[in-house]
């Protein structure tokens, strides 16, 4: 059973639900729909589920962009429900019909929508009957692999045409081909939790937002195997390869020698030296966000770059589409676009799933849409994911740390950050490098050393303490990393230092035994933000490393609420030139903001993400 | 017939244009740029008018956290009582109306042009695009369940009154406590003392160490005192009033004192 279909506007107001159907709904399944899906860029996705407050519901939904309206179904997750999909793109076309943007009351709808329901479900009975008759696929034209491919879209496609009102003449040649897609899968995962075909794979990993891992897996996979070879040539191409380092050192403050104090010998190395060295001037954090000018300078580059899209319908009849304004946006029309700026965004080294995430859910937010006069298919493209993008990278909550910091000390507690990552990262780097900072700001810092694993860590910390002035808790190598910070935060709080920085032994998302030490220390300290530490070299890497932390943490933790990543620090910002695809990829996988920036080796290297430079950085 | 027509006139038009082509060519070059100066002096003559009008604009800007209940006040001002709810916005809602409860009334009254900005911090960046043309703005303040989203609240607030475009321009605020028809609900006194309280950590936190990692465009309140809204240089009120169940005359109200019928 249907549990509920909903028709409201992208402002949010609800213009129809039905209240045959009546049933409240438990929990508020579409307001989690909206906030972690469908603003979050994940509108591509083919379905949603729902669970809390002891429910299990399916959501599904498609846009009626040119309108600005959505069409959300809901129902039990349990229940298969093969004709959501038909029903939605029904419902969509009638109430287009009847839509008045002054109307907020569509009683009259009711009974359109009892007439479509009973055709959707007598079609769908149809066609389990012709599967049960005949299961082999009709049709060679739609291929397993192929649509997975396309994956979410698949459902936004068929609407689509449907859409455009030539439904009905064609309506037989639509129920085969649902028909035949429906049942081949029905057959295959019979009992499973998939739904309808093309999506069984989506639905089900969209579990509230969270993300797959082993989806992304699988799409990867498929991914390099694919005979594009444009797109296959732009995700192994090797970042390290490429990169030219550069510095930016925005400040005139001396160049500061090497961060790195891994070698013990230079743990004699001499007081003085040292003291000066410390004291390197203003942190970034605290400069005026310079936007480098060269990503200033090239705002108007789309022209050109619009070229390569538009040639292939001639150059008239895009200049004619172009003032006349075309119809509507289809698919296709965006596909050219679409491809290119997915490669542009992998060429800035982002990963390919995320880049191709992104674009199916730029396109789900654009067909159907009436193109503007004056617009090329390109740039209409373009600002709709440069809007994209701006969303994604802005941090959900307040990444205001020193107010956090002050809100622990009024109830005289240290502020615990525990920092986080693979190995050579840069963890206990840009651990000092925060800790410059905060001192800066004339808040008390304790580190804490917990990385008693790789030897040398302990005396590398030592270093960077006895460098910038400040305390150091340290139990040697022996012990349990989880105990040493419990006791480093049980001396802060009784000396009333403000913030702990807990440094951990870096550690490979697969390594079971180090990501359970982790989860174990994260659980009984239970820190104020947990930092992931990640390079921002890393392509494709990206993902894997972040989701497979947050599900290990999620996995071995004891806790019924594991405490997952919070923030991500990003190193090694100075080398990478344009590459900054690791920032996107990382925030999106996790949904976790980007708190710091390290640029550089010296103390000062720490900034913040400029949201609005790196948003063109991936577009340039 | 009216094929024959269309034929002559496009032999027509081509050869006016063809006129004008051999015309323009016949003109020396000083006569055509003063034309093209006389032609962009203009432009700019125009592009001046509309900005001295927009000096008189008549946007309110509906903005607060999410859930607070902006999207049901808008429709509410609108439309009155006619609508079946709401779920989180996606996107804003703008429109150029006669407040509802005005609609009987006779004369002329001028439109009030009303947006609604989602609360969802990844749409937030949309306020900026109206804040410039604002003349006044209510942030709804979830009255309900204040506490819990306090921290949230005070640091939008913040944001707000900190941004260059309602500072330089003293665009009014008022914090319009929303769904005071529960008895739950927080009092409006209390909802003030505590945001006041909350504004004046942000002002340490933000003002008083780190100058310039935030964005902000300028500091509030007036050093070594605590914070009060009346330390604004733009005028802050504060009102209670019900979205839902249609008891909004004092957010009717300030938006008629800034929108001058
Ligand atoms: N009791 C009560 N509930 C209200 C009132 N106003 C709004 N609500 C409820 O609050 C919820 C959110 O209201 P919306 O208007 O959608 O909130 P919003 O501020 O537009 O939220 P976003 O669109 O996410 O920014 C709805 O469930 C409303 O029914 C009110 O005056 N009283
Ligand atoms: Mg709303």
């Amino acid at each position: 059973m249907l549990e509920q279909l909903l028709i409201f506007t992208r402002g949010g107001l609800i213009l129809w639900t039905c209240k045959e159907l009546g049933n409240a709904l438990k929990g508020s399944p579409i307001d989690t729909l909206i906030r972690s899906c469908l603003l979050e860029e994940r509108s591509g996705l083919a379905s949603f589920n729902y669970d809390a407050a002891g429910a299990g519901y399916t959501l599904k939904w498609t846009f009626h962009n040119e309108l600005g309206l959505v069409f959300v179904a809901v129902y039990q997750r349990i229940l298969h429900l093969l004709y959501v999909d038909d029903l939605l793109a029904m419902v969509k076309r009638e109430f287009a019909e009847v839509y008045d943007p002054k109307r907020v009351e569509y009683s009259d709808f009711d009974e359109t929508f009892r007439q479509l329901r009973k055709e959707a479900e007598a079609r769908a009975e149809e066609m389990k009957k012709a599967k049960q008759v005949n299961n082999k696929p009709v049709n060679d034209g739609r291929k397993q692999g192929q649509g997975k491919k396309v994956g979410g879209f698949e459902g936004g496609n068929k609407n689509k045409s449907e859409a455009n009102g030539d439904a009905d003449d064609n309506g037989k040649n639509r129920k085969l081909e649902n028909g035949h897609s429906n049942g081949n899968h029905h057959v295959v995962v019979e009992g499973s939790r998939g739904t309808v075909v093309t999506n069984g794979k989506e639905n089900e990993s969209s579990n509230t937002g969270a993300f797959d891992v082993s989806k992304l897996q699988k799409r990867r996979g498929k991914g390099t195997k694919k005979t594009d070879t444009v797109v296959s040539k732009g995700s192994k191409e090797d970042p390290k390869k490429k990169i030219t380092k550069k510095n930016r050192v925005w400040d005139d403050s001396p160049a500061a020698p090497k961060l790195d104090f891994t070698d013990p010998v230079e743990e004699n190395g001499n007081e003085n030296v040292e003291v000066v060295a410390a004291d390197q001037g203003e942190s970034m954090m605290d400069k005026e966000e310079i936007v480098s000018s060269d990503s200033e300078s090239e705002e108007d580059e789309e022209g050109k770059d619009a070229k390569p899209d538009t040639k292939k319908k001639g150059w008239f009849s895009s200049m004619f589409q172009s003032i006349a304004g075309k119809a509507n946006l289809e698919k296709a029309d965006l596909e050219p676009a679409l491809k290119a700026l997915k490669d542009r965004l992998m060429t800035k080294n982002v990963a390919e799933e995320i880049a191709e995430k992104l674009c199916e859910s730029v396109a789900a937010s654009l067909v159907g849409k009436k193109q503007a006069s004056f617009t090329r298919i390109f740039s209409t493209v373009q600002a709709a994911m440069e809007e994209a993008l701006v969303r994604i990278l802005t941090p959900r909550r307040s990444i205001d740390i020193l107010r956090d910091v002050h809100a622990a000390k009024e109830q005289r507690k240290p502020y615990v950050v525990v920092f986080v990552g693979v190995n050579g990262v840069g963890k206990s780097t840009n651990l000092a490098k925060v800790a410059y900072w905060l001192l800066q700001h004339n808040v008390s810092v304790m580190m804490a050393a917990c990385d008693t694993f790789r030897s040398g860590a302990v005396e590398q910390l030592r270093t960077h303490a006895r460098r910038l002035q400040i305390p150091i808790f340290e139990k040697g190598y022996e012990k349990d990393p989880a105990v040493v910070a419990k006791e480093a935060i049980q001396e802060a709080t009784r000396n009333g230092t403000d913030v702990v920085l807990v440094d951990t032994a870096g550690r490979m998302q697969d390594n079971e035994p180090l990501m359970r030490a982790l989860s174990k220390l994260i659980y009984l300290n239970n820190p104020d933000l947990v930092l992931f530490v990640g390079e921002a070299l890393v392509g494709n890497d990206a993902v894997d490393q972040l989701s497979k932390f947050n599900q290990k943490l999620a996995d071995l933790s004891t806790s019924p609420n594991p405490r997952l990543i919070d923030g991500i620090l990003l190193t090694k910002f100075d080398t990478i030139d344009d590459k900054v695809g690791a920032a996107l990829s990382m925030v999106y996988i996790s949904g976790s903001p980007v708190m710091f920036v390290g640029c550089g080796q010296s103390y000062t290297d720490l900034k913040k993400l400029n949201v609005k430079s790196i948003v063109k950085t991936l577009l340039k | 017939m009216q094929m024959e027509g269309f034929e002559q006139w496009k032999e027509e038009a081509r050869q006016w244009v063809q006129q004008g082509i051999e015309y323009a060519l016949q003109i020396p070059p000083p006569q055509l740029y003063a034309a093209a100066a006389v032609l962009v002096l203009t432009t700019l003559l125009l592009l001046f008018i509309r900005l001295f009008k927009r000096s008189k604009s008549n946007t309110v800007v509906l903005t607060g956290l999410g859930g607070s209940g902006k999207t049901v006040l808008f429709y509410r001002l609108r439309d009155g009582p006619s609508h079946q709810g709401t779920v989180t916005s996606m996107g804003p809602n703008e429109g150029t109306f006669i407040l509802h409860y005005e609609s009987t009334k006779k004369g002329k009254i001028r439109p009030a042009h009303i947006v609604d900005v989602p609360g969802h911090s990844r749409l937030r960046t949309k306020l900026d695009d109206f804040l410039p043309q604002a003349a006044c703005i209510v942030f709804v303040v979830d009255a309900l369940e204040f506490l819990p989203n306090l921290s949230a609240v005070a640091e939008y607030l913040y944001d707000i009154l900190t941004k260059a475009s309602v500072v330089k321009k003293k665009v009014p605020l008022l914090i319009c406590c929303n769904k005071t028809d529960k008895v739950t609900a927080h009092t409006m006194e209390f909802i003030r003392k505590q945001l006041e309280k909350e504004i004046e950590k942000l002002r340490a936190s933000r003002s008083g160490m780190s100058e310039a990692d935030i964005a902000n465009d300028f500091t509030l309140g007036i050093p070594g005192e605590a914070f009060a809204f009346t330390h604004c240089i733009n005028k802050v009120t504060i009102a209670e009033a019900s979205g839902l169940t249609g008891e909004i005359s004092q957010v009717e109200q300030f938006i008629r004192e800034h929108v001058k019928p």
